[in-house]
């Protein structure tokens, strides 16, 4: 028996304590604070760059308490889950206090209640009580809400209330945390992020994932058919694309053209442009021309590999140019003829004879250069996000709900006074925003007064 | 650039309406205080058409795009909302007293603004999205609101003080009552929080949008909820355990030293993906 008794009065402090707003307050203050450590310490960098901040002692006191980390450490999930439990137990622990309320609505103004209401007011009135009913009735009516009357032994009560779902407004407001905390969780379980990066032509199918520890077969495959770059006069880059092939069972089945801020999606698995790179080095297309200006062949310098035209000598290329002295794009190249020292010139892209001017058994022209980029995609699968903006969108509305509207209720009684006049009390109460509700009584209370039953 | 000298002429109108304020305060000029507010009508006036400008002009320039790009133009932007949500309250609850203490942060910001670089710069890919608008304009009434509450926690720990000490006259005469007051700090967040929560929702759907990921704990994200969990410790202090008054200005002030920092901080103190600040 004493052990039962015991073991119901801890439940009880259990439940007391998880339940308790002081518990609430501390939770979140303790977030919020400790959330700054995390933006103080760059969180998941390589060692060697913490190893130019700290000491090694310590590094290794941080890594003990995973401040690396720490937003995914086991003692800030814990905080969370504190966090989620508190706010549950709170719900649980209000919520049929609410219903009660809501459900059984006090419609009669007795005197306990009149005492702790802030707005009251009485004044006495010539007539019958049900003709003054009546009239009050309509005026409430129409400058607040349709009351219902009840009569109680010679008395009568009219009782009108608003806005009585924002009583809910708080609850709406937890139970959509406790959704986005769901929605983050199943993307967490059941999804990904990956990232690949994607050479022009190629295709991938398998995305290395947690860092390159894990992959995920996509099964199908995702081909980077062309990828592009825009800048700037500045030079600053504008905008940059990659014109995208999903292939399933060998045949293409979607085809678009991504951008930053414009991803892909195909069965739940979307592809985002994040970055892009040169995938090897650049080449130059030379052409050998005859004095006379007919081509001979064409072929296309790497840097560091030096090429043989038979029957005259050999040439690389060793800088390129933009925009060369306002010519435009520019190749320099060195020539290396047999028995002589080699010699550098400019060849000019805009003027393709210009080299004929040497006056020799042959001229070169510079067709362009051709860089071939890879793309830099983010890849991501997360079945949860839906439900994460399905809590966005309620908490916005749970917020709205519980602060802009109020539970507001008036109560009016009827009596036959000592006198014979008909003794009016006026009553009204609200949950929240006390200051606009004392400016709406006051003007509740004016205009019944100077109704005339 | 026109806009430029638009925001330097609303920025003069932001410091004389500072001077109206304070000088109507503490001198009982209460004329001074009515031009004040003509004077933030005009500053309203002028640097609505400045941003509009602003961003025709960037339209010319072939990169148009929303001026709320960088760190002069949220400033200039931070600055509107602050003196459009001052006007708000100076005319609904009809007390030119706050000025005094809400203007002076529109001009300081201004005068902030005024130290950075004021052209338009052209757009990094990654803010080219129709998010920037919605995510940007929510933060800012949010952060106007918060701004609001706390000029006015100020007041309301001035008027506190004095009362208590039961010391009559002087400018707080002029203030309405510590109830007004305490009400305003209040109402004030409720305006502010609800933003502030789009502002963090939209950022997290653009964030998705872009790279994939809605939340990543970069400093600005978790700055940002930081704000937020401040801030609904104060609705959930005041509401259920009824903290009115010295504890719930003091709380507001916490709050929006730390929107502050989330704002400011951030950008120029740690490193993280919010452009703005930076380079």
């Amino acid at each position: 028996m004493s052990e039962g008794k015991r073991t119901e009065s801890l439940m009880d402090k259990v439940w007391k304590f998880f339940t308790s707003l002081k518990l609430a307050i501390s939770v979140i203050i303790i977030l919020a604070v400790a959330s700054i450590i995390g933006t103080i310490i760059e969180q998941n960098q390589p060692l060697e760059k913490y190893r130019q901040v700290y000491g090694d002692g310590t590094i290794r006191l941080f890594e003990t308490l995973n401040l690396f980390d720490m937003y995914h450490s086991w003692w800030f999930l814990l905080l969370l889950v504190l966090f989620t439990v508190n706010l549950s137990c709170c719900t649980l622990d209000r919520l049929p206090r609410t219903v009660k309320v809501v459900r059984n609505p006090k419609t009669t103004l007795d005197e306990n209640l009149e005492k702790s209401l802030a707005h009251v007011d009485r004044w006495k009135k010539k007539g019958g009580m049900e003709g003054l009913a009546d009239t009050y009735k309509t005026a409430m009516g129409s400058a607040f809400a349709s009351p219902r009357v009840t009569e109680n032994s010679g008395t009568l009560h009219l009782y009108a209330e608003k806005g009585i779902v924002s009583r809910f407004g708080v609850y709406v407001t937890h139970l959509s945390i406790i959704i986005i905390f769901i929605g983050a969780i199943i993307g967490n379980v059941f999804g990904f992020k990956g990232f690949a990066n994607i050479v022009e032509g190629k295709s991938v199918r398998v995305i290395p994932t947690r860092g390159g520890t894990d992959q995920v077969d996509l099964g199908f495959a995702v081909r980077c058919n062309k990828f592009r770059v825009d800048f700037y006069p500045n030079g600053q880059p504008k905008e940059y694309s990659s014109d995208l092939s999903v292939i399933e069972g060998g045949r293409e089945v979607l085809r678009k053209t991504i951008e930053v801020n414009d991803p892909l999606q195909y069965k739940g698995i979307w592809f985002y442009q994040s970055s892009y790179g040169p995938a090897g080095a650049a080449s130059a297309t030379v052409a050998v021309n005859s004095p006379e200006g007919a081509r001979m062949e064409t072929f296309s310098l790497t840097p560091g590999r030096k090429v043989e035209i038979p029957g005259y000598g050999k040439v690389s290329g060793i800088d390129y140019q933009d925009n060369f002295q306002g010519l435009g794009p520019a190749l320099l190249v060195v020539l290396e003829k047999p028995g002589q020292p080699p010699a550098e010139y400019w060849l000019l892209k805009a003027y393709p004879h210009f080299d004929r001017q040497r006056g020799d058994t042959r001229y070169l022209s510079f067709a362009g250069v051709d860089q071939i980029f890879y793309t830099g995609l983010q890849v991501a699968r997360d079945p949860g996000v839906n439900i994460v903006w399905v809590g966005c969108t309620l908490m916005v509305i749970g917020i709205m709900i519980a602060f802009f509207m109020s539970h507001q209720r008036l109560w009016v009684r009827l009596s036959r006074g000592g006198d014979g006049r008909v003794e009016v009390v006026l009553a009204g109460s609200t949950h929240r925003n006390r200051l606009a509700f004392e400016k709406k009584f006051e003007k509740i209370q004016a205009d019944m007064r100077a109704v005339e039953a | 650039m026109w806009n430029v000298r638009l925001f330097d002429i609303t920025t003069l109108l932001f410091g004389v309406a500072s001077v109206n304020y304070v000088v109507a305060l503490y001198g009982k000029k209460e004329t001074l205080a009515r031009i004040g507010t003509w004077i933030c009508v005009a500053a309203a006036v002028v640097s609505t058409a400045a941003l509009g400008v602003r961003w025709a002009e960037s339209y010319k320039m072939g990169i148009g795009r929303i001026p709320v790009t960088n760190l002069y133009e949220s400033l200039v932007f931070f600055a509107w909302s602050v003196n459009l949500f001052y006007l708000a309250v100076e005319w609904k609850y009809r007390s030119r007293a706050f000025g005094a203490f809400v203007m002076p942060i529109a001009f300081g910001t201004m005068l902030f603004a005024f130290t950075n670089e004021s052209s338009i710069q052209p757009l990094v890919p990654a803010l080219q999205s129709y998010w920037l608008h919605a995510h940007v304009i929510t933060c800012f009434v949010g952060y106007a609101g918060f701004a609001v509450s706390a000029g006015v926690a100020v007041m309301y720990l001035m008027k506190a003080k004095r009362e208590e000490r039961k010391v009559t006259g002087g400018v707080v005469q002029r203030f309405p009552s510590t109830k007004v007051l305490d009400e305003l700090v209040y109402r004030a967040i409720i305006w502010g929080f609800p933003f502030l929560t789009a502002g963090i929702i939209t950022g997290a759907a653009w964030a998705n949008y872009a790279w994939g990921t809605y939340w990543s704990w970069d400093p600005k994200e978790t700055w940002s909820l930081i704000v937020w969990l401040v801030y609904a410790a104060f609705l959930h202090a005041r509401v259920t355990r009824g903290w009115h008054g010295r504890r719930a200005a003091i709380l507001s002030i916490v709050g929006f030293v730390a929107t502050i920092f989330c704002y400011l901080g951030v950008n120029l103190v740690l490193s993280g993906l919010h452009s703005y600040g930076g380079a």
